[in-house]
């Protein structure tokens, strides 16, 4: 797909007020969950402090994934902990890119790119550039498509730099309740599937007309 | 039923008081010495390696799978979570190039025992008659040298052992299962719904889940996490399918096993058994026999891996065929927006198909056809259809926020067998300095077009079924080929029969033989050719007649 610009400072959507699924906790259902998925699911909420990453490394990597998923100060998912915590036990996805290096260094080189390009743009490293200037900066990043970017293919930076973002934040409990996705299903299972049915513990959509999508077209 | 239990009692051999592995089998497993030669070693125990071990256990060969994993515990090993599943794949490096370079690792591969069926959604249609000879009746792909009717005995045996649920089947040779379909969840109303409107034919089915008691495996509890391995054993996988009755009947499992090197001893030309690495110690596997089912990249890898001075371009390679015609399908998902919540993470997410478009067509500008099925990706799958469209940031927290409403098809393309899409050995080398492997791959002109006519069927049917948007990501499914089945060896690596034309008692029983592959999901035809094979072993030894000791001597 083509990528449609300005979509990461457009919408008018503020993250935090989860107004969609209203009382919606799906980690307040942990004791439905078997023993061994728990403590997997649970670990996320205290993850190990970055070693893969320098602090230099950890900091740019923090604005950048807080852009990405527009997180604001408090109450974070910690995405650079998930993540550095992967890229420091080799858990790749098992392949990448002819023309890309491993993903480890693959994320090493574009942190550096993207400090790069704020200091030409701002003066100043990702981190300490204006919340403005960042998102400009990993626009800019998107916009290049299949075009080269400091020596990488920008599309597969950004394709590197999304697939490990979403899979860190989607993976967090938290972020389940503000998409009405209940999380570990075993050993209780579902008993009401079909369009319109809902479990007791799940929660209605206070705004099903809300399409993001309608009026776009 | 009671035919199944007789020759394959492994639904019984599973525990029936709610834990899923039975111990006391693994534990009291026979093992082998190393420098004892065995009837047959065999490489992975997946969908082919797995079945070929049954087969043969039952008639008293002396066998041994090895496998790269470990040898799973649903109970402990596998969670009711995307991320934390992540240990199913094979996520040693590999490399991927070519035009349309195609990810592996998460969609694609296994690691362990059952491979990649652990973690595949579980549908199990069975290839059209017309699959296996797409060369000379539609003029593109290539003719294998077996026939639909080869088959057809050992697709009703696998489906009566997995077992299969779904409704009667129209399509290519038509046939019912041995198991009632399942309810369908949203996603599957949705598409049953649109499918309907538009007069296309779509059926429920066919899925290797129990719907019913089956043996000591209980029924399916609708929980969706079907890609992350069933915690419920109501999914078939070879781990509970195969494997238990390989053991009772005196098969070897060696898991966390990597082997590195087929031996070929220069004399004889034959092959003498398998390196290996377990526990960072190399150790040499004595066998009769040895059999590969690592799967289109590690089986052509492990070939290309093993060269030697009688075959200096890898084994089985003097025709430069090892690593070629690897396909894989074109698998673009549509999704459509409705107002009423579908929450298509409830159910499994194999449901409802349609092979209605599966043959060419002669009104159309393109030969062969595709699948279409139900496809329910979890969130963080979910994350990349829409962060596909552009989205990031506020913009995509907002998209996904809305996911209670969509529903999602995928289409499986018949991407054409290419010469040049193929494996190769890249200088990159993995943990235990093996060079990794490389595969390219780059769409012809009829792939796109599969593509592009997939995708419109996909929005009409979702459009029909009332969606006021609809989303496409393109994105590919399965591997097969890399080392096909063909009628000489200029053409092929092994012959119809599962054996290398190269060296005489060395058999290939994986998804690599496949000469071309429809738009059915692969797993139930990799079991019927792997029991095929078997089949012809058991009747016709002569490649490595057991001569060594029987079972329990």
């Amino acid at each position: 797909m083509s990528a449609r610009p300005g979509r990461g400072a457009a919408a008018s959507w503020s993250p935090g007020q989860q107004t969609r699924f209203p009382g919606f906790d799906p980690a307040a259902q942990a004791s439905h969950w078997d023993g061994v998925t728990a403590e997997t699911v649970l670990r996320r909420l205290t993850p190990p402090p970055p070693k893969f990453f320098t602090a230099d490394q950890a900091a740019t990597a923090e604005a950048l994934l807080d852009q990405l998923l527009a997180q604001e100060s408090d109450q974070k998912i910690p995405l650079i902990e998930m993540i550095d915590a992967r890229l420091a036990t080799g858990e790749t996805d098992g392949w990448h890119y002819s023309d890309m290096p491993e993903d480890g260094q693959a994320w090493r080189g574009s942190l550096a790119a993207l400090d790069a390009d704020a200091f030409s743009r701002c003066g100043t490293s990702f981190a300490e550039a204006p919340g403005i200037d960042q998102m400009a900066l990993i626009q800019a990043v998107q916009d290049r498509g299949p075009g080269d970017w400091h020596g990488l293919p920008a599309g597969y930076v950004w394709s590197l730099w999304t697939r490990y973002a979403c899979t860190a934040y989607y993976s967090h409990p938290t972020a389940w309740n503000e998409i009405g996705f209940p999380g570990p299903a075993y050993p209780r299972g579902y008993k009401n599937a079909g369009v319109g049915k809902r479990e007791p513990f799940e929660v209605a959509d206070a705004d099903p007309g809300d399409d993001p999508l309608r009026g776009e077209a | 039923m009671h035919g199944v239990r007789d020759r394959n009692e492994s639904a019984w051999l599973i525990p029936g008081d709610g834990t899923r592995t039975n111990h006391r089998l693994r534990r009291d497993m026979r093992r082998f010495a190393d420098d004892d030669e065995i009837d047959l070693v065999i490489v992975g125990c997946g969908a082919g390696g797995s079945v070929l071990a049954q087969r043969l256990a039952r008639a008293g060969w002396r066998v041994a799978a090895l496998d790269a994993g470990p040898f799973w515990d649903p109970d402990t090993d596998w969670v009711s979570d995307e991320a934390g599943s992540h240990h199913l794949y094979w996520t040693d490096p590999r490399v991927i190039g070519g035009t349309d370079p195609v990810p592996l690792g998460s969609n694609n591969s296994g690691r362990g025992v059952g491979g990649s069926m652990v973690h595949y959604a579980g549908y199990v249609p069975r290839f059209h008659p017309s699959d296996f000879a797409t060369l000379s009746r539609d003029g593109v792909g290539a003719d294998w040298p077996i026939s639909y009717p080869d088959l057809r005995p050992y697709y009703e045996q696998i489906e009566q052992e997995l077992p299969v649920a779904g409704e009667r089947w129209p399509w290519g040779d038509p046939h019912g299962y041995p198991h009632r379909p399942h309810p369908v969840g949203g996603n599957g109303e949705i598409f049953l719904r649109g499918a309907a409107s538009l007069g296309i034919e779509a059926r429920v089915g066919p899925v290797a889940i129990t719907n019913g008691r089956f043996g000591n495996r209980p029924h399916c509890i609708y929980r969706g996490f079907c890609l992350q391995g069933c915690k419920v054993n109501a999914k078939a996988s070879p781990l509970i399918t195969h494997i238990p009755d390989a053991l009772a009947h005196g098969a070897e499992i060696r898991a966390n096993a990597m082997v590195t090197r087929i031996e070929v001893d220069e004399r004889t030309g034959r092959a003498t058994g398998v390196r290996y690495i377990t526990d960072g110690a190399e150790r040499f596997q004595r066998a009769a026999m040895v059999a590969v089912a690592g799967y289109s990249i590690e089986t052509p890898r492990l070939l290309l891996n093993s060269a030697s001075r009688r075959f200096p371009g890898g084994l089985c390679n003097d025709f430069d065929q090892v690593g070629r015609y690897l396909m894989v399908q074109g698998a673009p998902q549509t999704a459509g927006r409705f107002d009423a919540e579908v929450r298509m993470y409830k159910a499994p997410p194999p449901e409802v198909s349609s092979e209605e478009f599966y043959e060419t067509d002669p009104g159309r500008d393109y030969r062969r056809g595709f699948a279409i099925q139900n496809v329910s990706p979890l969130p963080i799958t979910w994350a990349e259809h829409v962060a596909a469209q552009g989205h990031w940031g506020r913009s995509l927290r907002e998209y996904m926020s809305d996911y209670v409403h969509w529903a999602c098809l995928g289409a499986l393309c018949e991407f054409l067998p290419q010469p040049e899409n193929r494996v190769t050995l890249a200088d990159e080398t993995d943990q235990y300095g093996l060079p990794v492997a490389s595969f390219s791959y780059s769409q012809c002109a009829n792939d796109r077009k599969l593509m592009r006519a997939a995708r419109s069927v996909m929005e009409d049917i979702l459009r029909a079924a009332g969606a006021d948007e609809v989303i496409t990501i393109e994105r590919y499914a399965h591997l097969v080929g890399g080392a096909r089945m063909a009628a000489d060896q200029q053409h092929g690596v092994v012959n119809g029969n599962c054996r290398s034309f190269a060296v005489p008692n060395l058999y290939i029983t994986d998804g690599s033989v496949l000469p071309t592959q429809g738009s059915a999901n692969p797993a139930l035809t990799i079991m019927a050719i792997a029991a095929r094979a078997a089949d012809r072993l058991i009747r016709d030894a002569r490649g490595g007649a057991p001569d060594g000791p029987g079972p329990g001597d």
